[in-house]
């Protein structure tokens, strides 16, 4: 019997023996194909691999990400700029009525709700944008930098206010824009009911329902973005602060240096690279905002039985893209344009300023 | 210090794990069975009449006893009070152990164990708290050398010997208070550590103060998901409510009737594939550009960083086209012809600005190791996945986090996407689609405000679960980065 096992093992390692040579055997007579190729190809002077080195190497690696990213990043780029010029563009059948130069430009420039507010309300797209990117970053840029100083001067709890203020950032811009509108309530919303606490008059007092005032909407608005925007520039502020060396603090201290002029003299001129690297960004996000808006108010971007409109730039270019009217997309190709106009400016004035660094 | 009573505790720390999971299974089975045996209300004109939910009174049947609605509701509270306590403790413990190659003991470890044991204890794990007070009082011994009767017996002159030593401190301070010079120094010194303290003090509750506003839309979306239509909708709410008027029946309403069950699997399948794609096609870029010497690499590589200046409204609107009827036709086509998930999943499964952080990274890597590599006879393909991969796992996990963040979040593309679908269409909702569009009112003109914030909790929580179980990753992530994903 153990003579039998021992056979049968030897027989299984005799054929997996067997196995392997082949493989061997095949993967030797490929290499050698592949060598007698490129010598010959190298010969003649054919080589591709040769001629071009590691592009066909580069090429291959690349590959995957360069073909998705041509159909879905450059060819739109080039697509938008071809939409742009279209006259009555119809998506339902493809066809066009002619070329226009700066046909859709100006009809998205002289649009009622575009930048001349509409007859019967006071806002329009551009003023309501404009109003959010001045007021809510410059507050959450103050906010964050007296936040991640105070962080920065704490031992204890520290992480856990860290983790705590981080939170915003790892949320549903949606979901929590519900929530927030549903504390803004009429009727027993918990912001009125927490001002009621005070003695404020709230019976009716609407922020985001039928019969809000336009700055009450625009106050919840603005507050929601700078809640969800702190919690990124806080991380980043922090992270700089933290990098500051620390023989400037230990002189300042000896020098009995008030805690005020430390904050002015050492720490923003030290952080300042990031300060406005962070100012651009958050304006350039703040032109942009939509999710918020939408969250809030719906996506008609207005409280219901209201004369004004929240709309932003972005929901204005949104709300054209069902194509249901011909032309409607080109409109919306030429609003986004538009933006990418005022983001191109403001991201080079970024770089003519870093360039000369803004540094004490 | 006996090596014998150090292995033991070893021993029985290993066998403590095993109950503490067996407990924890524990706990999700009954939350599971208890929270299916919850009762819907019934189906009028083929849709749920959510309008008598707050008002049924049903009876369960569990293990031979008849519950009513409060005792089920105060049962799975309870249940789910013990997983959110037991899971992150049972995680902490076995990354501590999994870690640390040294198995610490010490007087701080054998505290610890004992908190954990009245946990346990509170928890009805009755085996993990009796072995976890064992463990404690091997612990004392072998760093204390006590027993347990003589570890009770110190206690009181342990604390006696505290409060004496603090008395001797204050007699002696007020003792050297004699000279003039010395008393005026240390008024000065008191009254900078006063102001200290009040600078402190402010910080302190400065810091509170802005994190109670971040906090608090959470516990309110938490709070008000649990409560019924009245209490959500009244006009005095109230801040707390028992474990008994917990109304686990909304979150079930949510997911059955409102369909969130199926938008939540929509987005995990768009979340999955977008970021495998994701992780695979960056990586592979990103090594062609760190190591790869091709002509023209550095001026493709600021092609794809100036596209990034580009606002992605721009690409939306034409990716749209692109998608649609006249390119591709995954969307837009008669009803069973359309392909959603590629329409959501495709676009997204490459980033430049992934591919520019990653290469960012793999530069660090040193190249003499690539060199080594290659004398070996390694080809490039086995470099990247043996050594490059692994050297930058950090970043990578970085960026599968954040990439499953971003299509968790996703709104507007999806939107565009399923909107032309029409009915079909919503069968494809991801979830924040869902929350915006998804009719939450009753017949009448009622918002059903405690459904809705339940399924913004239901949709927000996956993200605090992930989050703090990878805190430190995706906080490292962001500071290093710099930009948001």
């Amino acid at each position: 019997m153990g003579n039998l096992f021992k056979n049968a093992k030897r027989f299984l390692i005799k054929i997996g023996n067997v196995i392997k040579n082949i493989f061997w055997n095949i993967r030797r007579i490929l290499n050698n194909y592949k060598r007698k190729i490129s010598n010959f190809l190298d010969k003649k002077r054919l080589n591709p691999a040769g001629k071009f080195p590691g592009w066909a190497k580069a090429l291959l690696y690349l590959s995957p990400a360069l073909i998705v990213l041509a159909i879905f990043t450059f060819w739109p780029i080039i697509n938008s700029f071809a939409l742009v010029v279209y006259e009555n563009y119809n998506m339902s059948n493809n066809t066009i009525t002619g070329y226009t130069l700066f046909g859709n430009f100006i009809r998205v420039l002289t649009d009622e709700s575009f930048i001349v507010p509409a007859s019967h309300t006071a806002s329009s797209a551009v003023i309501n944008t404009l109003i959010i990117v001045f007021i809510s970053v410059p507050i959450s840029i103050f906010l964050a930098l007296a936040i991640s100083v105070a962080l920065n001067s704490i031992k204890p709890l520290k992480s856990f206010f860290q983790t705590i203020y981080f939170l915003p950032y790892v949320t549903n811009t949606i979901a929590i824009g519900l929530v927030f509108a549903y504390m803004f309530k009429t009727d027993g919303g918990l912001v009125n009911e927490f001002l009621s606490f005070f003695g404020i008059q709230t019976d009716g007092l609407s922020w985001v329902e039928s019969n809000a005032v336009y700055w009450r909407s625009m106050f919840v608005l603005i507050f929601y973005s700078i809640w969800a925007s702190l919690a990124f520039k806080i991380m980043v502020f922090l992270t700089s602060i933290q990098g500051i060396d620390k023989q400037y603090y230990q002189a300042a201290a000896i020098d009995a240096t008030p805690k005020g002029r430390i904050f002015s003299k050492i720490t923003v001129p030290l952080i300042s690279p990031m300060i406005f690297y962070i100012t651009v960004t958050s304006v350039i996000g703040a032109f942009k905002i939509y999710n918020a808006i939408v969250a809030l108010f719906g996506v008609t971007g207005a409280p219901p039985g209201v004369s004004y409109n929240l709309q932003s730039i972005v929901m204005y270019i949104y709300q054209f893209i069902d194509g249901s009217n011909a032309g409607n997309l080109s409109v919306a190709a030429a609003g986004s344009l538009i933006l990418f106009a005022i983001i191109l400016v403001l991201t080079i004035v970024q770089m003519q300023v870093s360039k000369k660094r803004v540094h004490y | 210090m006996d090596k014998k009573l150090f292995e033991k505790s070893k021993k029985i720390e290993k066998i403590t794990f095993i109950f503490d999971i067996l407990a924890i299974i524990a706990y999700i089975a009954l939350f599971l069975i208890l929270f299916n045996l919850l009762e819907l209300p019934p189906v009028v004109d083929g849709r749920m009449n959510l309008d008598i939910l707050q008002f049924m009174t049903p009876t369960y049947e569990f293990l031979g006893s008849t519950l009513d609605k409060w005792q089920m509701n105060s049962i799975i509270s309870i249940i789910i009070i013990f997983m959110v306590v037991n899971i992150p403790m049972l995680a902490v413990n076995m990354k501590r152990n999994s870690t640390k190659t040294i198995y610490e003991i010490n007087s701080y470890s054998a505290a610890s164990k004992f908190v954990q044991a009245v946990i346990n204890l509170l928890s009805f794990n009755i085996v993990s708290a009796v072995l976890r007070t064992y463990n404690t009082f091997i612990t004392i011994k072998f760093v204390k050398g006590y027993n347990v009767k003589e570890f009770f017996k110190s206690i009181i002159p342990a604390i006696k010997n505290t409060i004496a030593k603090r008395k001797a401190k204050r007699a002696q301070v007020i003792e050297d208070n004699a000279d003039d010079y010395s008393s005026s120094l240390k008024k000065n010194i008191r009254r900078q550590t006063t102001i200290h303290t009040f600078r402190l003090l402010g910080t302190y509750l400065f810091l509170v103060l802005m994190a109670l506003i971040i906090i608090i839309p959470f516990y309110w979306m938490v709070l008000t998901s649990l409560k019924d239509f009245t209490g959500a909708t009244t006009n005095n709410p109230e801040f707390y409510i028992g474990i008994s008027r917990w109304n686990w029946i909304n979150y079930k309403v949510v997911l059955t009737e409102l369909n969130f069950g199926l938008y939540i699997k929509n987005t995990v399948i768009v979340a999955v594939f977008s970021t495998v794609g994701t992780i695979i096609t960056t990586i592979l870029a990103a090594y062609a550009f760190a190591r790869i010497e091709f002509k023209g690499r550095e001026l493709l590589f600021s092609i794809l960083i100036m596209t990034m200046m580009i606002p992605g409204e721009l690409y939306i609107i034409t990716n749209f086209i692109t998608v649609s009827k006249n390119g591709l036709g995954w969307v837009g086509m008669p009803t069973g012809q359309n392909q959603y998930f590629l329409a959501m999943i495709i676009p997204f499964v490459t980033s430049i600005s992934y591919i520019f952080f990653l290469r960012q990274n793999f530069k660090q890597i040193p190249e003499s190791l690539y060199k080594a590599a290659r004398v070996d006879g390694c080809s490039d393909f086995k470099y990247l996945t043996r050594v490059m991969v692994p050297i930058a796992s950090p970043t990578i996990f970085t960026i599968t986090i954040l990439n499953v963040f971003s299509s968790w979040n996703a709104y507007i593309w999806p939107r565009i996407i399923t909107g032309v679908g029409g009915q079909e269409g919503q069968n494809y909702w991801l979830i924040s689609n869902a929350l915006r569009d998804t009719a939450f009112v009753q017949e009448g003109g009622k918002v059903m405000y405690n459904l809705q914030i339940a399924a913004s909790a239901l949709v927000t929580v996956p993200l605090l679960i992930v989050f703090f179980a990878f805190r430190k990753y995706i906080m490292n992530g962001i500071g290093r980065s710099g930009t948001k994903g």
